[in-house]
């Protein structure tokens, strides 16, 4: 249980964070594998959207959220995030694009900068799980799936009755106790007796009803 | 139409009569031994709660407003399920050493040190009891285990199924979620069975709770080892493996001689060797409670080496240690929850230095 | 045909106050209130340098946010009975706990903290001092409840987050009198930072120092294979690796959810602690004379 660093304030991501960092194992090392992911930062920054492999997208995912939040954070004038900048946009253009442009777009963002979907992989061919990494807000038509006839499919017209049938179950309870409690105070004031102790009992008796039909 | 019914029932009547007389006959005539053997193979089958628990993922577009309405109905459910049963009736049987009170399931969720009254540091782990609810329960005679007992057994146990953390049940399969359908729970994450004495049953969807164990006493936890893959013989049993240099060479991390040769020709049994490390149950034994928080349900137990990690599921129960079995007796089945009983927090043993308390100062005896 | 990855769970501690907190920093705070809410976030913010121990583990398979709210309030509970005051790295302390073996004296011992490590009740500090000769050191649990009080003598910072290469430093640079007077600082100062280099003693070492990247050491006499090595050994990418940074500390998001939690019961006794040190600044005259 070691204690955290204070030495640097970051702000929190967005996305979830794996436990664990994927070594990528590679002749150069450690500093290979910072190499091949920032590789990838650069295409993903320059591009907004591209295919890859899956791990190797989930990673790179991680460090170019880290790197646009920094840039949101501190600006262009920190000195530590321009090495950052500097260091992981292979190239330098790009620079320029990261704090004059992706930081403006996602400075009011709740949700995460990148968006990571599963691709199809080829068949017959290698196995390997596929991925497509894009920025949001990019410019390209979006991958998601048409989503405007999935209200016409089976399950979702059975939902929308179940629905209907659950809604009209739950007014009309609401009613019968609403008309239970109406008809209690019409008796109360025709027989004119000690209305706020009736009223008393009958709510009783309304919330008894009402907790044995729920049972 | 009833002519024709009379007619019916009557001839099936008759075949029964004669299907009986048949049997009779054949009982007669097959008689034989072969069929019984000596020592039958011991049958096991699987408990009745053990069913394929998560449905396989489908990617079926539901509509939004289609999946507002399913996290209604969850919803709907899980308030009646939290007003199950509130009351638990008390059969006014007082706790003695031989009646058998149900465990829990809780969840570890971390270590850390507690100062005793004398000055000395303990470690102890915090044990958070989740919200158990009782799903089913077995009388002694209605319970089979899963393994047959040849020999009789005196005082006999029966078998309370306990559920904990409700999940959502849109992915549970339809039989994990039958399970459920008798005790009103909405289907939860985890499960476990407990073997109580039938004075120390509980009715359908009652919940137990942090006060179902008293400090000072001693329990057992019971959790599954964190998995630690294939390990070598010095991690995985703790040898002292070879020197570094003197003329070792590649023997410094390994178990050397493991026996055999002459007559024997073989390795025992049992012999300390590489393998696969963790991944299975153990219980650690006779932990004292030495704290409770009543707020969120925590209990501290003495020791730090508690099987599994932070955060897994452990289940706890009364100590099995005969020395350590409490003198006084224990609320049964489990303590009554009173709404307007005032209960502290915090609840400490008296060895324990609460943290408000000024600080020790020791005195010449 | 596609599909959307789904998420895996994660811990996310957002209150609303944080939540309030952190809006306000992004829009263009003009009224009153939500200047006061800016102060107080930057106010909390700043705790993680006086309270360090409040910060769990960033290790994700160590977290639980149950058993770290539990362990803050031990930890509030237990400062409103002892005065642990901020101190640093470098900073001189007197720390006076008592003795079982001698239970009518309490032990009080004055020296260097020279590391400050662990978190939440297992929160520990070292004190270093040179006693006939003999280098003493110390761990103190902070939140022990033998502690009857820790002083600062003198607050201060140095150079590196550790001090260990003081155990082979020449003696004189952890040398420390016992009787010696707490310095006061004025209100509203920063902590000063001692720029001192410490002169080192000829190998053996109980480490390799010169592999550090040390700051407060004077340059080290050895044979150059000695920087060759250690320049060998340099990891210069780790300064890159963002998510290596990021899983070593806790967001300011969490940040301001864990120090809000407490923050009233630490500016009470801080104000508590400030009124005892006018009190004892009164009295300081009347000894001397």
């Amino acid at each position: 249980m070691n204690q955290a660093e204070v030495s640097k304030l970051v702000s929190q991501l967005k996305t979830t964070v794996n436990p664990r960092l994927r070594k990528f194992r590679n002749p150069e090392g450690p500093e290979g594998r910072l190499d091949k992911l920032r590789k990838t930062v650069t295409a993903l920054i320059k591009h907004e959207r591209i295919e890859l492999n899956y791990p190797r997208a989930d990673e790179a995912r991680m460090y170019a959220e880290r790197l646009i939040s920094d840039a949101i954070r501190y600006g262009d004038t920190h000195k530590t995030t321009m090495e950052m900048a500097d260091y992981w946009l292979v190239e330098k253009q790009l620079i320029h694009k990261l704090f004059k442009v992706l930081a403006p777009r996602f400075q009011n963002y709740d949700i995460s900068y990148t968006r990571l979907i599963r691709a199809p992989r080829p068949y017959p061919g290698p196995e390997d799980l596929k991925a497509v990494l894009e920025l949001r807000g990019n410019p390209y038509p979006s991958l998601r799936p048409n989503g405007s006839y999935n209200r016409n499919l089976i399950h979702n017209v059975l939902l929308e009755e179940a629905k209907k049938a659950y809604r009209a179950k739950k007014y009309a309870e609401i009613a019968a106790k609403i008309d239970a409690v109406e008809t209690a105070v019409g008796l109360n004031t025709n027989s004119q007796t000690d209305v706020p102790e009736n009223d008393e009992v009958v709510a009783k008796e309304v919330e008894d009803k009402s907790t044995k039909e729920e049972k | 139409m009833a002519l024709a019914l009379n007619i019916v029932s009557r001839t099936s009547h008759s075949i029964s009569v004669l299907e009986q007389q048949m049997q009779k006959l054949s009982l007669v005539v097959f008689n034989s031994k072969r069929e019984k053997h000596l020592n039958p193979k011991p049958r096991l089958r699987n408990p009745t709660w053990l069913v394929r628990k998560t449905r396989s993922h489908t990617d079926d577009p539901i509509t939004f407003e289609n999946r507002e309405f399913i996290k209604e109905i969850v919803q709907d459910k899980l308030v009646q399920s939290n007003h199950a049963i509130d009351e638990i009736a008390t059969n006014n049987v007082i706790w003695t050493p031989n009646i058998q009170r149900t465990g829990v399931i809780a969840r570890k969720i971390g270590v850390y040190p507690l100062w005793l009254k004398n000055g000395s540091k303990m470690q102890t782990t915090l044990l958070q009891i989740l919200d158990n609810h009782v799903i089913k329960y077995y009388t002694p005679d209605n319970y089979k285990p899963h393994k047959e007992i040849r020999p009789k057994v005196y005082n006999k146990k029966g078998c309370i199924l306990l559920g904990a953390e409700f999940g959502d049940p849109s992915n549970f399969t339809k039989d994990y979620c039958g399970l459920f359908k008798e005790s009103g729970v909405l289907p939860t994450k985890w499960l476990a069975r407990f073997f109580v004495s039938p004075e120390g049953a509980l009715p359908l969807g009652a919940t137990i709770s942090a006060r179902h164990f008293q400090v000072g006493n001693y329990v057992d936890v019971r959790g599954k080892t964190i998995d630690r893959g294939f390990q070598g013989v010095m991690k995985r049993h703790g040898f002292k493996g070879m020197p570094a240099s003197h003329g070792v060479t590649k023997t410094h991390r390994r178990g050397g001689n493991i026996g055999g040769g002459g007559e024997k020709a073989r390795v025992w049994p049992g012999t300390k060797m590489p393998g696969h490390m963790g991944n299975t149950y153990r219980v650690a034994k006779g932990l004292k409670v030495l704290r409770l928080n009543t707020k969120y349900n925590v209990i501290w137990v003495s020791g730090q080496a508690i099987p599994g990690e932070t955060n897994s599921i452990v289940y706890v129960y009364d100590t099995k240690i005969p020395t350590r079995t409490p003198t006084n007796p224990l609320p049964l089945p489990t303590l009554l929850q009173q709404t307007d009983e005032d209960v502290p927090e915090d609840i400490y043993d008296e060895s324990i230095h609460i943290f408000s308390d000024p600080t020790i100062i020791f005195n010449e005896k | 045909m596609l599909s959307i990855f789904s998420k895996r769970p994660c811990i996310k501690c957002f209150s609303e106050t944080s939540k309030i907190l952190l809006r306000c920093s992004s829009q263009t705070a003009t009224s009153t209130i939500e200047r006061n809410k800016d102060q107080l976030k930057r106010q909390i913010v700043e705790y993680r340098h006086v309270y360090p121990e409040f910060l769990p583990d960033p290790k994700i398979e160590y977290r639980n946010l149950i058993r770290e709210k539990l362990e803050r309030a031990d930890m509030v509970a237990r400062r409103t009975q002892v005065d642990i005051p901020e101190f640093y790295v470098g900073s001189i302390l007197a720390v006076t706990s008592s003795d079982r073996h001698n239970p009518e004296k309490p032990h009080r011992f004055v020296g260097i903290c020279i590391k400050r490590e662990y978190c939440g009740l297992r929160a520990s500090f070292i004190v270093r001092n040179m006693i006939d000769h003999q280098g003493i050191e110390i761990m103190y649990n902070m939140y022990d409840p033998t502690i009857h009080k820790v002083e600062v003598l003198r607050l201060e910072k140095r150079l590196d987050d550790e001090l260990l290469y003081l155990r082979d430093a020449l003696p004189e640079y952890s040398t420390f009198d016992s009787n010696m007077d707490a310095e006061i600082l004025p209100e509203g100062t920063p902590v000063p930072i001692n720029p001192i280099k410490v002169k080192l003693k000829p190998r053996p070492w109980l480490e390799r120092w010169e592999r550090k990247n040390l700051k407060g050491i004077e340059e080290l006499d050895l044979p150059e294979r000695f920087f060759k090595r250690a320049k060998e050994l340099e990891k210069p990418w780790e300064k890159y690796d963002l998510m290596k940074e990021y899983m070593r500390t806790i967001p300011e998001e969490e940040q301001i959810e864990i120090f809000s939690e407490v923050q009233a019961e630490l500016h009470k006794l801080e104000v508590q602690r400030k009124k005892m040190k006018r009190k004892r600044v009164i009295v300081k005259p009347s000894k001397l004379a």
